[in-house]
């Protein structure tokens, strides 16, 4: 070994310095490490492709490596939280940098400076010193955090209904990790101690911490230098050796998840195309998801974002969407051995007819063997032991769990590892529904009348265009030449509150000079509510049906009140052959505002805060339209809750729940109400019928109808035109004479 | 065990039924055609007989080539064949017709009890069950709101004003349902899908050997007629005058008082 005169000038880092004797065994740790580490990343893979339909997930991938960047390495979504996201970042960070740092010093040491090419030299080295310990500093400092976090702070998130959920395994990888950064120092500022560089300063916590050894005997420090030096390296060894059998494997799998998150409209789920032949539908079993929702489970680092916006959650409903990522992970875990064995059972099968037994190679024979030895030693068992049977939907996952969801898009929008889990709901419930006809009453009732009338509340479908009759407004079969088609919606035209936000929308067209007309009673149901509430033949029947007819009016152009319609016809119409151009009304609005179509004159009176609906902000990103137009009325306040945009929390109304009775737990239009009570706002702006009726509904149930009101942006907007004659209200009789 | 259940497709509750103008009928145009309420309890209850009990579940339905969508329905839920009685014959029929058509195809086929709604919503004659447990020769319990069978016998429960009867009756029998009895099944997809392929007999009036000729014809529909607008009441403006003005109204207009 070339021994290196360090100088001022010269400043190097003496790698290894005091161990180099060690260097064969410190080798063969290494290997024996990164075996034990590559033999479980394998036999997870074997577990991650056991089970499930495939999928594709590798495509459009400048999209993909995007996503990898973005949210694996820049880890935007996890720093959306300040305090987990900066106590992340420090860890991650900091070990990437230590990561390089290890490589960089073994490069140098083993490669470099043998041939010559030292590098870690000069200022470089110094400036390097100075990173190092900065990084390692920021490590200690997120492992501090972390541990405050979950052991003293205990924010709910990390538990499930106010029981924390830590394992023995949380701790094993917090002290790893801070096992590693304190021995590191330690043995940095024990070779300060001994060393004294005058560039000691450079590397400042080992140097400060080298303090505590003043007056040590050289010889002592030597030896206990020595000693800790191989604790870093066996902790060291031992974090990566622990990746793939613990929580740290989400090094790997949540990167990957990032990489194969999904590319289509938010929440979406891959409709059913096997209607006349498949014999179950929806996802009843586990292998019934794709080998990426699967997959899914093991992305899940139990962060509890998900949960901490969870509406169904925090009203204290059973579901929380990490717990069905939980429960699913431990049900994945159980089965998938057994499928594992089986698939090996039929490849020795398989290479058997073939003539030559053994055509595996020797590798993977190798590697079979050494399975069954593992799983003998681990288990004690004959490996792939059937699992006991036990139902998915109803056993692993709680029925009341999977009907709460109100597939609001907090979990999905929030997930740091880009995990799905509303696809997972809805396919769960789609078996439900379609398979097993097992499903609410109240839910049941709805579905036929969406198949009878059309409409959720079994109105007769021949009513649907009554709330036009005196508003002048003609359909397409009387006139299809027209710019926008105004899709009106089931609540639109049916319920009470909803037709005064279509006469309200359809005054402001007519004023702005805008075009349009309406399907009348050939519109039909959107089908969202069956969609999302599993009964996607239904939803399919329905959204033929107005494709169909939309298709015959050469419909271009959309204008839709309900945001889940606006969904439906923008995001999932297109899978059946219905391309529109979809517009919710706050964007046409604020465009005919923006363009001086409509002119806002009146003051409009009151506090508003704005409720962000799931459909609209999270599913389409349109938090800036109805804001924009709230801030063109004269007069008018707005104040924000402090759960809005991305963290808006959903009315209860959504994924079919606004037909469900919700009888567990605090109602959650009562809990969004009260937040916009604690705005101190008396008006309540929304831009969804299912939000109105929910928030209408909250303000009753507070009983603060006297003083408060939901009013949709459209009336709103209606209003401050000044263009309605003021009809006396209750002036039906004359005024009693005066006695 | 041999169930039937009879059912009849009648316009959905909330069709708008539109009289023709020479009062013939109804037009028909639009209208969403749906199973009997009242006989879906009788379908679900015959499944779950069914299911308790084994054997098998006929449907039997009077009706033109539309009603083969109800027995569909039906066999959707559950039920293993339908029989269809169709022929333009029977456009019209009243009750007795109905139920002769319905007794002939039944006595074709082996049966222990037959299900029947308590009326049909779109005529509310009430009078099918009944008429056929006659032409059947076979007792009858009707407007039934809990049903049960053991011991090869049934026994039902049938509410009549501030009691309710307990009635045991022997099989075989006919058994008309009322609300409350059960909350009939949503039909699953694959059910749905199965129905496509289930038996259904067609039969028409020649095949079953009945007469068409019916003992109470329908002289004209009438639609009822329109609601007259209310009235708002504001005598002298005073709570008074209102009271005395309405007290007036009744006496005098409406008559009532």
């Amino acid at each position: 070994m070339a021994h290196v005169v360090f100088s001022v000038g010269n400043e190097g880092r003496q790698v290894f310095w005091n161990a180099d004797y060690f260097e064969p065994i410190l080798f063969l740790l290494s290997a024996f490490a990164l075996t034990i580490f590559a033999y479980g990343v394998y036999r997870r893979w074997q577990l991650w492709v056991a089970l499930g339909r495939p999928e594709l997930r590798t495509d459009r991938l400048g999209k993909r490596m995007n996503a990898l960047l973005m949210n694996g390495f820049i880890q935007w979504k996890t720093f959306r939280d300040p305090y987990p996201g900066i106590m992340h970042g420090l860890i991650f960070f900091g070990f990437f940098v230590l990561f390089f740092g290890a490589a960089f010093d073994a490069t140098e040491f083993h490669i470099a400076e043998p041939l010559g090419w030292a590098f870690l030299r000069g200022t470089f080295y110094l400036v390097f010193s100075f990173l190092m310990d900065l990084f390692g500093l920021a490590v200690l400092i997120g492992g501090l955090l972390a541990i405050y976090r979950r052991y003293v702070q205990r924010p709910d998130r990390l538990g499930y209904q106010g029981k924390p959920d830590n394992t023995l395994d949380d701790a094993i990888a917090l002290l790893l990790i801070l096992g590693i950064i304190v021995t590191g120092f330690v043995v940095e500022a024990l070779r300060i101690h001994v060393t004294r560089p005058p560039w000691e300063v450079w590397s400042f916590v080992g140097w400060f911490l080298a303090k505590a050894f003043t007056g040590v005997d050289p010889v002592q420090a030597k030896t206990l230098h020595k000693i800790t030096w191989w604790i870093h390296t066996f902790v060291s060894l031992g974090f990566i050796a622990y990746i793939p059998y613990s929580r740290l494997l989400h090094i790997i799998t949540t990167p990957a998840n990032h990489f194969m998150v999904s590319l289509k409209p938010a929440g979406y789920s891959e409709p059913i195309r096997n209607f006349e032949t498949a014999e179950s539908f929806g996802v009843g079993k586990l292998e019934e998801f794709t080998k990426k929702q699967i997959f899914d489970s093991d992305a899940c680092t139990r962060c509890g974002r998900c949960q901490d916006g969870c509406p169904a959650y925090l009203s204290g409903k059973p579901l929380s969407p990490k717990k069905v990522i939980q429960d699913l992970k431990t049900y994945w875990l159980e089965m998938a051995p057994a499928a594992v064995a089986a698939k090996k059972e039929a490849g020795c099968i398989a290479a058997e007819p073939g003539g030559k037994p053994g055509k595996k190679n020797i590798l993977l024979k190798a590697l079979d063997r050494m399975d069954a030895a593992v799983d003998t030693v681990v288990k004690g068992t004959t490996p792939g032991a059937a699992p006991a049977e036990k139902a998915m939907v109803g056993g692993v996952i709680d029925l009341h769990e999977l009907w709460a969801c109100t597939n609001c898009m907090y979990c999905m929008e929030h997930c740091s590892s880009s995990i799905e889990h509303i696809p997972k709901i809805v396919g769960m419930r789609q078996y439900k529904v379609l398979t097993e006809a097992d499903f609410a009453p109240e839910l049941q009732l709805t579905y036929r009348n969406m198949e009878n009338n059309s409409n959720p509340w079994g109105i007769g479908a021949h009513l649907r265009a009554d709330w036009a009759k005196d508003l002048g407004i003609k359909t397409l079969a009387e006139d299809p030449d027209v710019e926008y088609l105004f899709y009106v919606g089931c609540s639109g035209s049916f319920d009470d509150r909803g037709k005064k936000v279509s006469a309200a929308l359809a005054k402001i067209l007519k004023a702005a000079g805008v075009s349009f007309g309406i399907l009348g009673t050939q519109e039909g149901c959107c089908g969202d509510s069956a969609m999302r509430g599993g009964n996607e033949y239904l939803y399919q029947t329905l959204a033929q049906a107005n494709i169909e007819i939309m298709k015959n009016y050469n419909v271009k152009k959309i204008i839709a009140t309900c945001p889940h319609g606006y969904n439906a016809l923008k995001k999932d119409y297109p899978h059946f052959g219905g391309e529109f151009e979809v517009w919710h009304h706050t964007e046409i609005i604020a465009d005919l505002i923006a363009k001086d179509k409509i002119a806002l004159k009146k003051p409009v009176e009151g506090l508003f805060t704005y409720h962000d609906s799931c459909f609209l902000g999270r599913y389409n990103e349109i938090y800036d339209p109805p804001r924009r137009v709230l801030a063109a009325v004269p007069g008018l306040k707005l104040t924000e809750m402090e759960r809005n945009l991305a963290r808006s929390f959903c009315c209860g109304a959504g994924g079919a729940r606004m037909w469900m009775e919700e009888d567990i737990g605090e109602r959650i239009n009562n809990m969004r109400t009260d937040q916009a009570i604690a705005t101190g706002a008396d008006r309540i702006a929304v831009g969804c019928p299912f939000c109105l009726t929910m928030l209408a509904d909250g303000i009753k149930d507070r009983k603060k109808e006297e003083t408060m009101a939901a009013l949709d942006i459209a009336e709103i907007v209606w209003k401050a035109m000044d263009l309605e004659e003021e009809k006396p209200v209750g002036e039906v009789c004359a005024a009693p004479s005066a006695s | 065990m041999n169930i039937v259940a009879c059912v009849k497709q009648v316009p959905d509750t909330e069709a708008q039924i539109k009289v023709k103008p020479d009062g013939s009928g109804i037009e028909e145009g639009g209208i969403k055609w749906v199973m009997n309420p009242y006989d879906e309890f009788g379908v679900e209850e015959a499944l779950r007989l069914k299911e308790k009990n084994g054997g098998e579940v006929t449907i039997v339905s009077v009706g033109p080539q539309r009603a083969m969508e109800t027995i569909r329905t039906a066999l959707a839920m559950g039920a293993d064949k339908g029989i269809h009685i169709c022929d333009p014959a029977f456009d019209g029929a009243d009750a007795y017709v109905t139920a002769s058509a319905l007794a002939a195809a039944i006595k074709a086929v082996p049966f222990d009890i037959v299900f029947c709604g308590q009326r049909a919503i779109d005529d509310d004659s009430a009078q099918v069950g009944a008429v056929l447990a006659e032409l059947l020769g076979i007792p009858q319990v009707t407007v039934v709101t809990k049903f049960e069978f053991t011991d090869g016998a049934v026994k039902v429960i049938r509410p009549i004003e501030g009691a309710q009867l307990l009635i045991e009756c022997p099989l075989p029998c006919v058994v008309t349902a009322q609300k409350g009895l059960n909350e009939p099944r949503y039909a699953s997809l694959p059910g749905i899908m199965k129905a496509k392929k289930k038996p259904v007999e067609v039969k028409d009036a020649a095949v079953l050997g009945v007469s068409t000729e019916g003992k109470a014809k329908v002289a004209r529909f009438v639609p009822p007629p329109a609601r007259a607008a209310g009235k708002i009441i504001c005598g002298d403006g005073t709570p008074e005058g209102k009271a005395a003005e309405l007290a007036k109204l009744l006496r005098e207009e409406a008559k009532v008082i």
